[in-house]
């Protein structure tokens, strides 16, 4: 088996190129005064975010390596390194990717590393590097065990999900419209991923895609964006802190004060952890479900309608 | 990349970025125009309240309000150039030469100053934090 191949880490490569689009996004709104707005506090927070991903990589990278190199020498199977093996494992990696996503709003201890990504009432290109400092804890890294198992090289695994990273920091932006619509029709675009960043009833748990749009159209989750209908990006309740811990942790620490509520039964705080956001064992929260429930009686016009057709 | 000079190119690129943005005025804190500036703020978060809005009261500085609806009184605040809000159940209150601050039993919003030179402007928003608690 080809244990020792190596792919190049493409997601440090893509740090200077990162610099230099946020550059030039920031200097397209205020010249042209249209295509997104910056705000300095929330964009430090945004890239002390990005360099806190880089570091838990860093720190904690050996965790899911070492998993998926046990996998490795577990698994008899080797495809080999061939361009169509990359191509078959990035469009596999990216259906693993749509999962893991879907769990991350679905599963509240996914959420709890994913919240931090949707924290920010901005969208722009810093809003991309926002990623988590806790992905290891959520144990995602079990979704890609198919992939190694059946012969991609853990190293080819990893370098497939560093570009599929890379893909999807240009689509956090308002500066782009919509593109040709065949475009649009097969890949994720700064327009579905403006939707999936809305708080928006009608936004909810929409567009979980990273690089193609077709799986949220082939697992019922796609809702196109409306011209009639401006998203409002963040979080159905809206941080009051730009402390980069209290953004990493928040979550984690809310799941902690509800799992030691007193008087609960030992399912009901696992449910808190593993329920969907807006989970209680009272009922007194609102989930998404909830939420869109709750605008329908306020606006039943919208009945039927995308984002309101479950 | 070696750590070399990757940290050094993140450092570089978060601080050029950040001194940009505030150079270009980017920093400036948000006030609420006014009392419906408020409201739509809380409705914003908590949508129920519609029809529900009894009183919205701004601080001295109009980056917060005193919002009394149906659900209860809470609070709006400027955060940025954004907005969040929150009920004032739970909230614990202190004062000091320029206001009120509000401590949240919120990991994610534990605290906010609220500017209020008036004592009685100071009475009103503790009473309806009082009757949160109650």
């Amino acid at each position: 088996m080809t244990d020792q191949m190596t792919y190049p880490d493409i997601v440090n490569y893509a740090v200077p190129f990162f610099i230099v689009a946020i550059l030039a996004e920031l200097l397209w709104i205020v010249l042209k005064g249209r295509g997104g707005r910056y705000e300095t506090r929330d964009a430090l927070t945004s890239l002390l975010m990005g360099a806190g991903n880089v570091t838990s990589g860093i720190l904690l990278g050996f965790v899911a390596y070492g998993f998926f190199m046990t996998l490795w020498a577990l698994t008899p199977l080797d495809l080999g390194h061939s361009l169509w093996v990359v191509v078959l494992c990035f469009v596999l990696d990216d259906l693993r990717y749509y999962w893991v996503h879907r769990f991350g709003h679905r599963i509240r201890w996914v959420w709890a590393s994913h919240v931090n990504h949707h924290s920010s009432q901005h969208y722009n290109l810093t809003t991309a590097l926002r990623q988590t400092w806790t992905g290891t804890f959520t144990f995602m890294m079990i979704v890609r065990a198919p992939l190694i198992l059946l012969g991609f090289h853990p190293a080819m695994v990893l370098f497939c999900g560093g570009l599929n990273l890379i893909y999807q920091f240009w689509i956090h932006t308002e500066a782009i419209g919509r593109l040709p619509r065949w475009f649009e029709a097969v890949m994720n675009t700064p327009s579905h991923h403006r939707v999936h960043h809305g708080r928006n009833p009608r936004y909810l748990d929409a567009n979980y895609a990273g690089v193609f749009i077709v799986w949220d159209k082939l697992f019922g989750t796609f809702v196109p964006e409306r011209e009639a209908e401006k998203v409002d990006y963040g979080l159905v309740h809206n941080l009051g802190t730009f402390n980069p811990l209290r953004v990493a942790f928040h979550e984690w620490v809310g799941i902690f004060r509800d799992v030691i509520q007193p008087g609960l039964t030992w399912r009901e705080r696992l449910m808190y952890c593993v329920m969907p956001p807006g989970w209680s064992h009272d009922g007194s929260r609102d989930t998404s479900e909830t939420i869109k429930r709750k605008h329908l009686v306020r606006h039943p016009e919208d009945r039927g309608t995308p984002g309101f057709s479950g | 990349m070696p750590l070399h000079v990757l940290i050094p190119l993140v450092v570089l690129g978060i601080s050029g970025i950040v001194i940009l943005t505030h150079l270009m005025g980017l920093s400036r804190p948000r006030v609420f125009r006014d009392a419906a500036a408020a409201r739509a703020a809380w409705l914003r978060q908590y949508p129920e309240d519609e029809d529900s809005v009894r009183d919205v009261q701004l601080s001295d500085d109009a980056r917060a309000a005193l919002v009394l609806a149906r659900s209860g009184p809470g609070l709006a605040w400027t955060i940025g150039i954004d907005t969040t809000a929150r009920p004032l159940a739970g909230a614990r209150i202190t004062e000091d030469k320029d206001g009120l601050i509000f401590r949240f039993p919120d990991f994610a919003a534990p605290r906010l100053h609220v500017r209020l030179a008036a004592s009685e402007s100071r009475a009103r928003w503790s009473a309806a934090a009082d009757g949160a608690a109650a």
